[in-house]
């Protein structure tokens, strides 16, 4: 029993870290994203081209391969004269860069669907395009993206155990350890922070998508 | 002087020429209705009006003041069609409420917006000085607006709880609520159920008697009878006839008139 509360102790200090992957991905990635679905959407073209074959190589490369590199492609580049000194930074930047890429296509699904008539009843009350967008539209984005953005967010927390590949002394790389000492439970263990984390963002979800249900439409 | 005065309005789609120098005038308090078959560029022209399309010929002008003019590319920036625009009102034939807003917000969204930025512009908007004492002027105006409408119940209700009618006759208050020039409608009836059209037909009949200039596109040929002072019968792009409704409906002079309208006859009564 001692046994257990001390590997448990253990396991959720591995699981800060992917806490902590978490938190800062979600609140770097959403309004990167957003930014992102502005440029696939733009009428600028060359803006336009560069921001699809973005989100085409991040959403057409595994996160793992991400992952090495933003780690090691830039020391190679360098002579090794830069390097992560830490390697949860190298881990975040590859987070972000990869669920922007995700967050911006659910966005633009979001806005391409909001009816044309909404932007022009915003124009003919003389209304300027920044004003639609953020006091008219916005809002209805949000109520049709939160079911898929809700989706994401779950696979992000899950996701956070990837960063392990480049040595992120995460979850279940703490786990891992055990297994020396001929543990091979605490592996199995760590699915119940996991379950409990997204058990609980569930239930978050849940409770937006209630209220966001005042309106129809 | 007539108050609205559209001259030579061109308009093409790609190839296509929607408009083909359209001109025609209204003077203040007049209702006009604009009349045709499905394809005959009523809609455009009352968008283009709207500068919801950009003509490429023509010039619009209200109360001797030029509002558009294709020769003149100071016209054209944003902010200068944006502020034209406020001239206009327009009521859409699928209403376009904004979902997420009560009736009431939906009213005084727009008016609120422009009046903390004509403070912050020129210190003044409708006579208030500062943006508390605007926006109880806004509020105010929008409870008399609902009244209008017959509404003053459902200020608190979200769109998607009224009827199509219902939702029409508060997109017809939020239009009001900029106090604009010339009223536009664009099939204001065309989506609703027929037990429905009568009731807003009714709201902007009455709005004739206070006196608001308006401009109709309807397919509901006894309206444009009774109501309009003005017709103009449009297709292929071009006014084929205009006049009173009693030129126009009762004794029309164009073959194409007189087909368009006898199908109509032929269903009713």
């Amino acid at each position: 029993m001692e046994q257990f509360w001390s590997i448990t102790l253990q396991l959720l200090d591995g699981f800060k870290e992917n806490c902590l992957l978490f938190g800062v991905t979600l609140i770097a990635a959403l309004p990167l994203g957003l930014i992102i679905s502005f440029g696939s959407m733009s009428s600028f073209k060359p803006l336009k081209a560069v921001c699809r074959t973005f989100v085409w190589i991040i959403r057409g490369t595994p996160l793992m391969l991400q992952l090495f590199v933003v780690y090691y492609i830039p020391p190679l580049l360098s002579d090794g004269s830069f390097k992560f000194s830490d390697r949860m930074g190298a881990a975040m930047i590859a987070f972000i860069i990869n669920y922007a890429a995700y967050f911006s296509e659910i966005y633009r699904g979001g806005i391409e669907a909001i009816p044309k008539g909404q932007y022009e009843a915003g124009y003919v009350l003389g209304m300027k395009k920044s004003q639609i967008f953020f006091k008219v539209v916005l809002m209805q984005v949000v109520k049709r993206i939160i079911a898929p953005i809700s989706n994401e967010i779950i696979t992000l927390v899950k996701d956070t155990s990837l960063a392990r590949v480049i040595a992120v002394g995460e979850i279940l790389k703490n786990a891992e350890r055990f297994t020396k000492e001929g543990l091979i439970w605490p592996i199995f263990y760590t699915g119940a922070f996991f379950l409990l984390f997204c058990g609980g963002l569930t239930l978050l979800f849940r409770y937006l998508e209630k209220k966001l249900d005042y309106y129809k439409g | 002087m007539a108050l609205l005065e559209v001259k030579n309005i061109q308009k093409s789609f790609d190839r296509t020429e929607v408009l083909k120098d359209i001109s025609f005038s209204l003077e203040k308090g007049e209702v006009l209705a604009i009349i045709g078959s499905s394809g005959s560029g009523k809609t455009t022209l009352l968008r283009c009006i709207n500068f919801l399309e950009t003509p490429q010929r023509g010039v619009i002008s209200v109360g001797g003041k030029v509002l558009y003019d294709c020769d003149d590319p100071s016209k054209k920036t944003e902010k200068e069609i944006r502020k034209n625009r406020l001239h206009f009102g327009m009521v859409f034939q699928q209403f376009n409420l904004f979902p997420q807003y009560t009736v009431f917000e939906n009213l005084v969204l727009a008016p609120k917006l422009l009046a903390k930025e004509y403070i912050k512009e020129n210190g003044e908007y409708m006579g208030a000085s500062n943006y508390k004492e605007a926006v109880e002027k806004i509020n105010e105006e929008a409870m008399q607006l609902l009244k209008k409408v017959g509404l003053t119940e459902k200020r608190d209700e979200y769109p998607c709880n009224l009827s199509g009618g219902q939702q029409q006759r508060v997109a017809i208050a939020r239009a009001l609520a900029l106090n604009p020039d010339v009223l536009c409608f664009d099939e204001p009836t065309s989506a609703l159920d027929p037990e429905l059209t009568g009731e807003v037909l009714n709201v902007i009949k009455g709005l004739k008697g206070s006196d608001s200039t308006m401009v109709v596109v309807t397919h509901e040929i006894s309206f444009a009878r009774d109501v309009a002072d003005k017709v103009i019968f449009m297709a292929d792009g071009v006014i084929e006839e205009e006049g009173t409704p009693q030129q126009v409906i009762e004794n029309p002079q164009s073959p194409r008139t007189q087909a368009f309208l006898s199908r109509f006859n032929q269903y009713s009564d």
